[in-house]
């Protein structure tokens, strides 16, 4: 009973975690020959010009840079997710990330002018964004659901070791070249740990 | 052999051989994603991360611009570094630093190009910097063999994580008794997995 639990258990997290496996798969790929994919230096991102406005909205005098971008947000019906904001010279550039999409939205206070742009899509930037978004350090719900899957990924790839290793050890006729398998991977391993 | 028996031997052997890898992959993602806690908690035993090892005047000239990796070529090759994996940036106008990684002990040298001086530090062992750094090494930019090959079995473990998939969708349709189940967990990662990439 307890050998079928770990088998479905080892399935069925395989199963619904798949996407995952195949975006930290395909985003490691990218990263592991960014010059190939983004160039060396990797170009920066294209922009494309959404609206140009002008903001009629006024801040209130105590009104850091992060209260000025989510009061734009707000009125831009683009608030409730992650940002970072970045002020100077009158000038606040709000970035207002976005796993596909990202925005950037730029407010000059001289002449009251709001810019939205949209980042051109691009196929490694995107998979290396997926890649890296992690931790509970924002404050909204959605970014923290995102951090916990990181975490049951995490868990996933240990419950998949451990139960892996259950079943090898339950089939008696693989366990010599499962053992040669195993010890070769620890072996290179460690031999990577003194040469790098 | 049948392909089934194949299929199966290809989906255990593999994941025995790269189950360091696998592993490593995982439990380094737990510093990542929870990063301020451990911070918090090296922070609280108070000690240094970084410590003296040699001072020596040393002048040479700076690039005003990057890349500063010939420039950190130099210096690690005129000191008799052993170095591996090494990279370099600018600091701040006065300072460049050339960051040497190994995973069980880096170190970094700063150099001062007003006072033309070599500061040579080592980074204190830590063991989240050291899963951190073995999740983050990868790419084919350094001159050092291992770090290439290195390289090339990240991409052996992106290549086994797909064959895990592949080898395991075939396992899973082999098995009818699963299927029901199997095809509810499949569509319920597709959906929230979309739903993500919506919204997030």
């Amino acid at each position: 009973m307890f050998s079928r639990i770990l088998r479905r258990t080892h399935l069925y997290l395989a199963l619904f975690l798949s996407p995952w496996v195949l975006m930290y798969a395909a985003s490691t790929f990218v990263m592991n020959h960014r010059d190939w994919f983004r160039g060396n230096p990797a170009p920066p991102p294209k922009w494309m010009e959404e609206s140009r406005t002008r903001y009629e909205g006024e801040f209130p005098p105590w009104a850091g840079k992060d209260e000025k971008a989510q009061q734009i947000l707000a009125g831009l019906e683009m608030d409730g997710r992650s940002f970072q904001a970045a002020e100077r010279d009158g000038v606040l550039i709000i970035q207002r990330l976005h796993a596909v999409e990202p925005r950037r939205i730029t407010f000059n206070a001289s002449d009251r002018q709001l810019t939205v742009e949209k980042q051109v899509f691009e196929g490694a930037a995107f998979l290396e964004r997926l890649h890296r978004r992690r931790g509970f350090q924002h404050p909204f719900l959605l970014e923290d659901t995102w951090a916990f899957t990181v975490d049951l990924f995490i868990a996933a790839v240990i419950v998949w070791a451990l139960s892996g290793l259950w079943m090898w050890w339950e089939m008696k006729v693989t366990r010599l070249w499962g053992a040669a398998a195993g010890i070769a991977g620890i072996a290179l391993f460690a031999f990577f740990l003194k040469v790098l | 052999m049948t392909f089934q028996h194949f299929n199966r031997r290809t989906h255990l052997y593999l994941a025995l051989f790269l189950l360091p890898w696998f592993l490593l992959y995982g439990v380094s993602s737990i510093p990542f994603s929870h990063n301020r806690y451990f911070e918090e908690r090296d922070k609280a035993k108070n000690l240094p991360l970084w410590t003296v090892r040699w001072e020596k005047p040393y002048d040479i000239e700076a690039p005003q611009n990057g890349p500063f990796r010939e420039f950190a070529r130099r210096i690690v090759t005129d000191h008799r570094i052993p170095v591996g994996s090494y990279g370099a940036y600018r600091q701040n106008a006065n300072e460049i630093h050339v960051f040497v990684y190994k995973p069980l002990h880096s170190m970094r040298i700063k150099y001062f190009i007003k006072e033309k001086k070599l500061v040579a530090e080592d980074r204190r062992f830590r063991w989240d910097h050291f899963l951190t750094g073995l999740h983050a090494k990868g790419g084919f930019d350094q001159d050092d063999i291992w770090q290439d090959l290195w390289a090339v079995v990240v991409d052996v473990v992106c290549l086994g994580m797909l064959m895990w998939i592949v080898t395991g969708f075939i396992m899973w349709w082999k098995l009818p008794s699963t299927r029901g189940w199997g095809w509810l967990a499949l569509m319920s990662g597709i959906i929230s997995f979309t739903l993500f990439l919506i919204r997030l």
